[in-house]
């Protein structure tokens, strides 16, 4: 029963997500092989907060990233001697 | 005087703080264990100044500008307390990253010490750090420490009191005046970044880059695996509570209560035939019976806690958060909602506090107000008491019950997202993945032992004053006069709960006894069980030698004249209620809004209340087969709370159509 109601509220945000697909079309950190150093052209979302917080880590345009392991709807990515847990969502929006 | 230590997330600046104070303040390998700032002296040992020594523990950040609530904190306190040093925690392993907080607090003209903390790794990772270099580009000391094993505490505190008063120059200096223009503060920023690695280049040399494959990142891909991941959190939860209620716990739980007995017969010998027997009824069972009743399960939640510190110890936990994020986000929550729950599983105030690091407002308050679902450890003892007496200590009792409360929390913020609705940017997840250790025997054992050392404490204060309170509402009728025997039902206490055991009727329990034990439970959970053995007298159990736990156990469940299934829902009724007041009190203080806090508690009462009714209702019909009393009158009090939820949900539902027709 609990699958169904997820089902449900699920179906809303797939359709969100495939819209924003379209819209990022772009190489990001999703489409990135593993052990491969990027250099990481934009962070690309509306959420300054995110975005600051990710420059603090080290984490912005110029600077390397290196994907880890790729896990099911995670990544586990690797930035200034640090390694980070991040969901599609944020992955999606590191251009590389 | 006084020191700040700061830090990036789980450099280690709370194990450092313990170690040079002498206190137990909680220690995790997460980031953001620490939420709040904790004070302490510091130990003589360390330091031989005659100036007592102020230490500040704050919560980790990893810049100046806070991201999260708790990281403001950290922020607050260095820029408006000005204390006379800070002491800057970095972890050696991670200087690139670290030393642009360092290069921050540079910047406020208070002395700088900087701890080059986990020293003790530097070796194993073939990481070699030129300090006097690294001393001279700053501006200020740098001291090798690991707080773990002891070393370089003594001289950082030395570097510390020495520099009070100094001055501070700062090695990189931002030349921006006007903190509004976006642009400049990242270029800022920016140029800050490329001082930190030009430094770090100078100073470190790393014989393997640290993006390389470790073995740690071989054991994520299993612990996270895909389909792996969940079975292996079932599985560790399992064991713990297993062996905390149903193995370890009983069989020291056994021995305890042993000790209790002798305590109980030894007390009656003193106190001889003498004393009035009002008055050594009270001392002998209110107190010594209820008291003892709650001490008894100390075992069992003595070795939770142990268990609960290895796990939080070992770097499992942001794991877990990384494991349950997808699923939990489907639900409207975020992956660092299961570390409050997990902690919780501990006590819920520390569990619902630690909501704090969740930066989503909406995500925040609704883990807070579904942490206190996840039985806690004051609860252990109303769930081992009725497995015991009522099952039979069926272990499917203990462990089904923490099945039951995540079955309760997701359609709880299912519910909670049906009614807010979610905000249309998306909450992204991203945390620091901490090293994996061996968690440390020592550490577990120094956390078990302060929290059993508060467990004890509570007991001889709130749970012995409460139960005495108890022992004498029971004993005096209004009219202040010993009750007869046979007539406790006039007694102050029945008088209270009387009432409110009405309510109960549909659920099962409808007795002045149960629901007043119910009603003491929310001052503290553990009350539950003390009440029950003060207004059953059941510690006259003990006296036979025999333990609730372990035998005796079919005249108990004949006191109390409950089914099982009655019994069941009895249990259920207590733990998924509210929770004690105290974590009502941390429920208001995380989630900064009344409007919030009564819907979470009104929420709370609606489901304890929802599912002892089905459970006795539903179980009853199984077992007798027809419904118990009162199914009417419960089932209109479930209607009403279900239509304030369904009208809750449809009221949000136009608002939000009503706004898109207008933006239309």
């Amino acid at each position: 029963m609990e699958l169904a109601v997820a089902g449900k509220l699920f179906k809303r945000k797939t359709a969100v997500k495939s819209f924003k697909q379209c819209k990022e079309g772009r190489f990001n950190l999703t489409d990135a092989d593993t052990n491969l150093p990027y250099t990481i052209k934009e962070i690309n979302t509306d959420d300054q907060a995110v975005k600051d917080f990710l420059f603090t880590l080290g984490c912005y345009e110029g600077e390397m990233v290196t994907v880890i392991s790729a896990l099911a709807q995670n990544f586990v990515i690797h930035v200034k001697g640090a390694r980070y847990s991040i969901d599609e969502d944020l992955a999606r929006a590191i251009i590389l | 005087m006084r020191i700040a230590l700061t830090g990036n997330p789980n450099s280690g600046k709370t194990t450092l703080f313990n170690a040079i104070t002498g206190k137990i303040e909680h220690v995790g390998n997460w980031p953001g264990v620490t939420i709040a700032k904790k004070e302490g002296d510091i130990k003589k040992s360390l330091y031989r100044g005659k100036e007592i020594i102020r230490v500040v523990d704050l919560p980790g950040a990893y810049s100046i500008s806070p991201f999260s609530s708790e990281e403001s904190i950290t922020r607050n306190f260095v820029l408006n307390e000005k204390p006379d040093v800070i002491i800057n925690i970095v972890d050696t392993t991670n200087l690139s990253r670290s030393l642009f907080f360092t290069t921050q607090l540079l910047e406020l003209g208070i002395p700088v010490v900087v701890a080059l903390n986990k020293s003790d790794l530097l070796e194993s990772r073939n990481i070699q750090i030129n300090l006097d270099e690294l001393s001279n580009r700053l501006g200020c000391p740098v001291v090798e420490t690991s707080s773990t094993e002891g070393k370089g505490l003594a001289e950082l505190l030395r570097a510390a009191a020495d520099r009070s008063g100094d001055k501070q120059t700062a090695p990189f200096k931002s030349e921006l005046f006007d903190l509004r223009d976006q642009e400049s503060i990242e270029e800022n920023d920016r140029e800050r970044f490329v001082f930190v690695e030009k430094l770090v280049d100078e100073v470190e040399n790393r014989a393997v880059a640290s993006h390389k494959q470790t073995r740690q990142d071989a054991i994520d891909r299993i612990v996270a695996n895909k389909v792996l991941g969940i079975p292996i959190f079932a599985a560790i939860i399992y064991v713990i509570f297993s062996l905390s209620q149903t193995y370890v716990g009983p069989l020291l739980a056994d021995i305890l209560v042993g000790w209790i007995d002798s305590l109980y017969e030894f007390a009656a010998g003193l106190l001889g035939s003498d004393l009035s027997p009002v008055l050594s009824s009270l001392f002998l069972d209110g107190i010594i019976g209820g008291v003892g009743a709650v001490m008894g399960f100390l075992p069992l939640i003595m070795v939770l806690f142990f268990l609960l510190a290895l796990l939080e110890d070992s770097g499992y936990m942001a794991r877990v958060a990384m494991v349950m994020d997808r699923y939990l986000k489907k639900v409207g929550l975020s992956g660092k909602s299961i570390i409050p729950m997990v902690i919780g599983t501990g006590c819920a105030i520390p569990g619902v506090m630690a909501t704090r690091t969740i930066r989503d407002d909406r995500q925040r308050r609704t883990t807070a107000m579904l942490t206190p679902f996840m039985p806690c450890g004051a609860k252990l003892p109303i769930i081992a008491l009725f497995a015991g007496v009522f099952f039979g200590d069926a272990a499917w009792v203990g462990t089904s019950m923490y099945f039951v409360a995540i079955g309760i929390i997701i359609v709880g913020a299912l519910l909670v997202r049906k009614i807010t609705r979610d905000s249309s940017s998306p909450a992204y997840f991203i945390m620091e993945l901490p090293e994996y250790r061996l968690p440390s025997i020592k550490r577990a054992l120094v956390s078990m032992f302060s929290r059993a050392k508060a467990f004890i404490v509570k007991a001889a204060t709130i749970i012995l004053v409460c139960n005495a309170a108890v022992h004498i509402m029971q004993t005096f009728n209004w009219s202040f006069q010993v009750v007869e025997e046979g007539m406790e039902s006039t007694s102050i206490l029945a008088g209270i709960a009387g009432p409110f055991a009405l309510l109960f009727i549909p659920l099962g329990f409808g007795v002045w006894q149960l629901a007043a034990a119910a009603i003491t439970g929310f001052i503290a959970k553990e009350n539950v069980v003390g009440t029950l053995a003060v207004v059953y007298g059941i510690t006259n159990f003990i006296d036979t030698e025999e333990f609730e736990l372990i035998s005796g156990a079919g005249d108990v469940a004949t006191v109390m004249g409950l089914t099982s299934v009655a019994a069941l829902a009895y249990l259920m009724f207590n733990l998924f209620t509210p929770p004690c007041f105290a974590a009502i009190g941390a429920m208001n203080a995380e989630m900064d809004s009344k409007k919030w806090l009564w819907a979470g508690i009104g929420f709370q009462f609606g489901v304890g209340y929802t599912v002892a009714y089905f459970v006795y209702q539903a179980g009853t019909l199984i077992t007798t087969g027809s419904f118990g009393s009162g199914v009417i009158p419960g089932l209109v009090a479930i209607l009403v709370f279900a239509a304030v939820i369904a009208s809750l949900i449809r009221s949000k539902k136009q608002q939000s159509e009503k706004t898109i027709k207008e933006a239309v």
